[in-house]
């Protein structure tokens, strides 16, 4: 019998060492034979990357069946291909891969984002590459930067398609209200004039919506010849013009009823509400939304007419470009290649196929006259309105600063869709920008990060810890045997203690540095430079976002941890009793938990939308009896209910620790219950004086996991709201995020997850020291 | 203290098992009832009916003349005793021994005491005597020095002392106790049994006692109750039980060792036929009609005779000292056997011995298992 066992355990043994060998063997041969194939020269391998945002399915397939045929006229170079998703992913997948040092050959980049990764040194050059006179200057000007303002100097990137904007309108719904068509040269006093007319057709009717992305605000403020940027590219908003612009549209929207939607704020793609054909007029839209329009039936199919009007005029015409180029990588192995590739990319024929799809609007002059983009056959009919915009069309250029766009958005969001003072925006967010001008991360020169002392240090460190554990290891008297046994358990533990060390403990260590450097995680870690505590100083000494993000995410834990956990105790209580049928109920409710995540988050959304969502469709009538109305979560009362909102789904998720409840419960004795009964305790005093009284080390733990999970909440914030409001669901991870990925300032997040861990650790700690008094844990020695 | 009646109860489970039979049980005011047998014989689902943790599924339970089946737990004014004491582990002692009573108390709000002197003066006045009465119930049960403990500081036995107390300090109608000692080592547990005994008799309250161990029984029980397969089989005094135990399983259960039985026939003469033997019988039973039937002699009632009359022929398999007295272990035609008697020398295993039942110390039950005991004549 014991050789059976033991030969049984070898075959297993040596089945995993086969196992193990056999898989790093197939991995490690592959990356080899990639390294040397690619240097041998036999055959040349670039690597392509793209998303695919408003284009969806269609954009994948463009680019595929471009590169398929680049790959036929080329034999010897290979294209691989990666599209991780929308461009949020796009760009994190971007920044890691330039930070590991090996960035795609050829990428989309946005005309935004040419600042930072041109000053990275993560962007090629291309004057030399391509000729541009052919392309619409104003798309290729949005791709230069000098250094210090960009639209001139250096050529980054060439744009593969470009749009203006404007906005689509219900030209049904024009008729009915009897209200002329817009022409191309309509102005802003047209446009309400319709929305008003249209909203009040009723029935559900509405006029028009706006969105306020900050580059449309921008362009808004254009059509009235001001701008918040200077001619130098400073912030100058004390033009009155900015102001009473401002107020007109907020005013539109919150002063009137249905002449403005406002659902852009919901998370719900303004775009769709038109397909309904109860919106008048939905934009400033580019060229993006035409194939989802183009599945409106046609009016005698029970659809309606629409087509497509340029940026209204206010005291000048004017309007904004959005572009996306292909750049190229400075560091690619195959410039050649990657540059034949690029041409190939942006050039005539794969314009010509692309505008056919009717999806782009292509940067080629020549192309986007031809019949390739004009087609009245289909709509919209008025194709040629895109491209006459283009003369008095710009890029909305900002600061080199990334973080500049993000927070003028947010600040207008506070106005323009929560509805609160445009003044103190306004001068809130000029005085954001002076405070962070005046921040010493902004303007100083630091020394580069003494990255060689600082890995020389850590591994004298670790022998001196290594050769410690060893001398503690052998100090004590042990037999043979338990040293044999002892030795045993390490080398077993080894794989783990290796993986933590390195893959754990080490990023720890790591981000601990970061968080006194100035790093925009883009280049290697050389390029990262040490600031002392100049991130922890601004943070907690200037950093709004930083309190406000602490404050909503505070008031979520005081609210989702009590609420949650109280919802899953009393679910597991009513789980706990033995009746027929419960497992269906216990894995009903523990299902939820399992479903988490991008897909709950965009349900939920559904359920908290102000108008016709679930939840305000069964308040309405409820509160109406005391003449009130149900809030709008994530708009004009998210500041106070967009956080509840979120405790409230949270509820969604108690399956996990309802789990862990039942068996506590489960663990009672049944005669404690019989003895209290006896004793003359009726149910609630049970409950009270002996079931939670014994569940107490189980409460304590799932209060812990819950305070520690709800200091992390991200991924409803970032799919739902991304943190707006303003900041007024702008969660702690979700603010660090935005910092590390959408700002570049990978030591500032560093140091903000420095915080968060040192909050939630002195958290914890302060829930365990004070827990003695009314946790036992008697229940569990007995 | 009261009376409990039992009138034409049963228990049928939800799934249709049937755990109670039919029973009337009527126990008196003062009295010590033992519920002993096998397990799962329904006693302690007998007992739970009595407190009210099972439903009763037919006839009434009353407790001092009132109906109590639909009566919650609390409402019955009884206490109870768990195998497994059932303290609240996060109370300390003395909050174990008044929980019942707190529960129980008339004047319990804080709230009305900030507006009303005299509710204050009548909440402190039950507050002084719940102390009083756990103090004195700590002190009949000599664990005034453990009330501040927790429970996981105590030892078994003090545990036990423990849950007896929180059943004493609440005075109730009846005492139920379900194998309140099957849980304490053999020593502890007769020191416990002698002190319950005590108890009973300082206190006078009705006790209904579930054990399966027929030792405690004897000794707790001033009346019995033998159940067996939810059947009960025979309610008596405990020297009746033993003395003429009503069928062969009663008398099987009840006594150590166990009786001795011979399965055979009696003849026309009046003499029991088993295994080529051929014993009289006493002569109490020599009217006992003829045909299969059972003898039962417990194994202090065989003797070690010279003689061969009226003798079983064996041999010593094994001696077990036991001090004051040896059980003898012996094989024989009519099986194995069991003889308790006084230590002599001369006694070896292997050796080949006579033994015989004493006049009498022989019952007679009809054949089978569970085969009724014959009246003697």
């Amino acid at each position: 019998m014991r050789l059976v066992t033991s030969i049984v355990r070898w075959i297993v043994l040596g089945c995993a060492v086969l196992l193990t060998v056999w898989a790093f063997g197939r991995v490690g041969y592959r990356e080899l034979s990639r390294v040397f194939s690619g240097g041998a020269g036999d055959s040349i391998e670039l690597v392509v990357m793209h998303w695919s945002g408003g284009g969806g399915q269609q954009e994948d397939q463009i680019v595929e069946d471009t590169l398929s045929a680049f790959e036929r006229e080329h034999p010897g170079i290979v294209v691989r291909r990666i599209n991780p998703g929308d461009s949020g992913q796009y760009f994190t997948k971007l920044q890691t891969m330039m930070a590991a040092g090996e960035p795609p050959d050829v990428f989309y980049m946005d005309f935004e984002r040419i600042p930072t990764f041109a000053s990275a040194g993560q962007l090629a050059p291309l004057d030399e590459a391509i000729a541009v006179e052919e392309y619409f200057t104003p798309a290729v000007d949005a791709f230069r930067f000098d250094g210090t303002r960009q639209g001139r100097g250096t050529l980054y990137g060439i744009p593969k398609d470009f749009t203006t904007v404007g906005f689509y309108y219900n030209a049904s719904l024009f008729r009915r209200a009897g209200v002329p068509l817009p022409e191309d040269d309509w102005t802003w006093d047209d446009f309400i004039t319709a929305a008003r007319r249209i909203a009040e057709l009723g029935d559900g009717v509405r006029g028009a919506e706006i969105v306020t992305w900050p580059w449309i605000v921008r362009a808004l403020l254009w059509t009235e010849g001001v701008d918040i940027l200077d001619a130098e590219g400073e912030l100058d908003l004390s033009d009155p013009r900015i102001a009473s612009t401002l107020e007109r549209l907020r005013a539109w929207r919150f002063d009137e009823e249905n002449t403005l939607l406002g659902a852009e704020a919901e998370g719900l793609d303004p775009s769709s509400l038109f397909l309904t054909g109860r919106l008048g007029m939905v934009g400033p839209f580019g060229r993006w939304v035409v194939p989802s329009f183009r599945s409106i039936p046609p009016v005698d199919e029970g659809g309606f007419d629409w087509n497509f009007a340029p940026l209204p005029r206010g005291s000048e015409q004017a309007n904004v470009i959005a572009t996306v180029a292909w750049g190229m990588s400075p560091t690619s192995p195959h410039p050649e290649a990657a540059q034949r590739l690029l041409a190939w990319l942006v050039g005539r024929e794969t314009q010509e196929s692309q505008s056919r799809l009717g999806l782009a609007i292509p940067t080629l002059r020549s192309v986007a006259y031809s019949d390739a983009f004009i087609d009245a056959e289909v709509a919209p009919s008025n194709d040629r309105a895109y491209l006459d915009a283009v003369e008095h069309a710009r890029v909305a250029v900002w600061p080199t600063d990334p973080e500049f766009s993000t927070q003028f958005g947010r600040w207008m969001d506070l106005t323009l869709r929560t509805g609160r003072d445009l003044d103190s925006s306004l001068s809130g967010f000029g005085g954001w920008w002076r405070d962070k001008q005046a921040s010493p991360l902004a303007n100083r020169d630091f020394p580069a990060m003494p990255w060689s002392i600082i890995v020389i240090i850590s591994v004298v460190l670790l022998f001196v810890l290594g050769f410690f554990a060893v001398a503690v290891a052998r100090g004590g008297r042990l037999s043979t045997a338990r040293r044999a046994e002892e030795r045993a358990g390490y080398l077993l533990a080894m794989p783990w203690l290796i993986g933590l060390v390195l893959l754990l403990a080490g990023p720890i260590v790591l981000s601990f540095l970061l968080s006194m450097t100035r790093w925009n995680g883009l280049g290697p870690l050389g390029t990262a430079e040490y600031v002392g505590f100049a991130n922890y100083h601004r943070i907690f000494v200037e950093d709004t976002t930083f309190r406000e993000s602490l404050r909503v995410t505070a008031y979520y834990v005081l609210l989702a941890v009590p609420l949650g956990q109280a919802f899953a105790l009393g679910a597991a209580l009513l789980l706990n009793a033995r009746l027929r049928g419960v497992e269906f109920f216990r894995a009903a409710w523990y299902l939820p938990s399992v479903l988490a995540g991008v897909g709950m988050s965009v349900l939920f959304l559904w359920v908290f939308k102000s108008d016709g969502g679930l939840l305000n469709t069964l308040l309405d009538p409820v509160l109406g009896l005391f003449g009130l109305e149900p809030p709008e979560w994530f708009n004009r009362d998210a500041r106070l209910f967009g956080v509840p909102a979120f405790a409230l789904m949270n509820l969604w998720l108690i399956g996990g620790s309802m789990m862990i409840y039942l068996a506590g419960l489960r663990n009672i004795p049944e005669e404690l219950n019989e003895a209290a009964s006896i004793d003359g305790a009726r149910a609630w005093r049970r409950f009270r004086s002996v079931t939670l009284p014994m569940l107490g080390p189980i409460v304590l733990f799932n209060g812990i996991m819950a305070l520690i999970g709800s200091f992390q909440v991200f991924t409803q914030a970032f799919i739902m709201t991304s943190g707006g409001p303003g900041d007024d669901t702008r969660f702690y991870v979700l603010y660090l995020y935005n910092k590390a990925f959408d700002f570049y300032d990978m030591g500032y997040a560093s140091a903000l997850a420095w915080i968060l861990l040192v909050v939630v650790l002195l958290l914890t700690g302060l829930v365990l020291r004070t827990s003695g008094r009314f946790v036992h844990y008697e229940g569990l020695r007995q | 203290m009261a009376n409990v009646q039992l009138q034409q109860v049963g228990k049928t489970y939800d799934g249709g098992v049937r755990a109670v039979e039919t029973m009337d049980l009527s126990i008196a005011d003062g009295e010590f009832l033992v519920l002993v047998g096998p397990s799962g014989c329904g006693k302690s689902t007998t007992l739970r009916m009595i407190a009210g943790l099972e439903e009763v599924t037919d006839g009434t339970i009353s407790i001092d003349g009132r109906v109590v089946n639909d009566v919650h737990p609390s409402e019955r004014d009884i206490a109870m005793v768990f195998q497994n004491y059932a303290l609240y582990p996060h109370m300390t002692v003395a909050g174990n021994l008044s929980f019942g009573l707190e529960r129980r108390r008339r004047h319990p709000s804080r709230l009305r005491g900030l507006f009303d002197a005299g509710y204050r003066s009548a909440r402190r006045e039950e507050l002084r005597s719940i102390r009083e009465r756990v103090e004195k119930a700590a002190r009949m049960l000599g664990i005034e020095a453990l009330l501040g403990r927790h429970p996981r500081e105590l030892s078994g036995g003090q545990r036990q002392r423990v849950a007896l107390g929180r059943a004493l300090v609440r005075d109730p109608k009846a005492f139920l106790f379900d194998e309140p000692l099957s849980n304490l080592d053999a020593k502890l547990r007769v020191e416990m049994r002698t002190e319950l005994r005590i108890l009973h008799r300082q206190l006078g309250a009705t006790m209904i006692y579930v054990t399966h161990d027929q030792e405690e029984a004897m000794t707790l029980g001033d009346r019995l109750v033998v159940m067996h397969d939810g059947i009960v089989q025979q309610v008596d005094t405990p020297d009746r039980v033993y003395r003429e135990p009503a069928n062969r399983f009663v008398a099987s259960f009840v006594g150590t060792p166990t009786m001795n039985f011979f399965e055979g026939s009696v003849d026309s003469a009046a003499r029991f036929q088993v295994a080529g033997l051929s014993l009289s019988l006493p002569a109490a039973h020599r009217s006992t009609p003829a045909g299969p039937c059972t003898i039962g002699v417990r194994p202090d009632a065989l003797e070690l005779v010279s003689d061969s009359e009226n003798a079983i022929p064996c041999s010593i398999e094994t001696i077990e000292f036991l001090g004051d007295r040896i059980d003898l272990i012996l094989n024989s035609d009519v099986g194995r056997l069991v003889c308790r008697t006084a230590p002599r020398s001369g006694l070896a295993e292997g050796d080949a011995v006579l033994l015989r039942p004493t006049e009498a110390g022989v019952h007679l039950f009809e054949p089978g298992p569970d085969g009724a005991r014959r009246s003697k004549s």
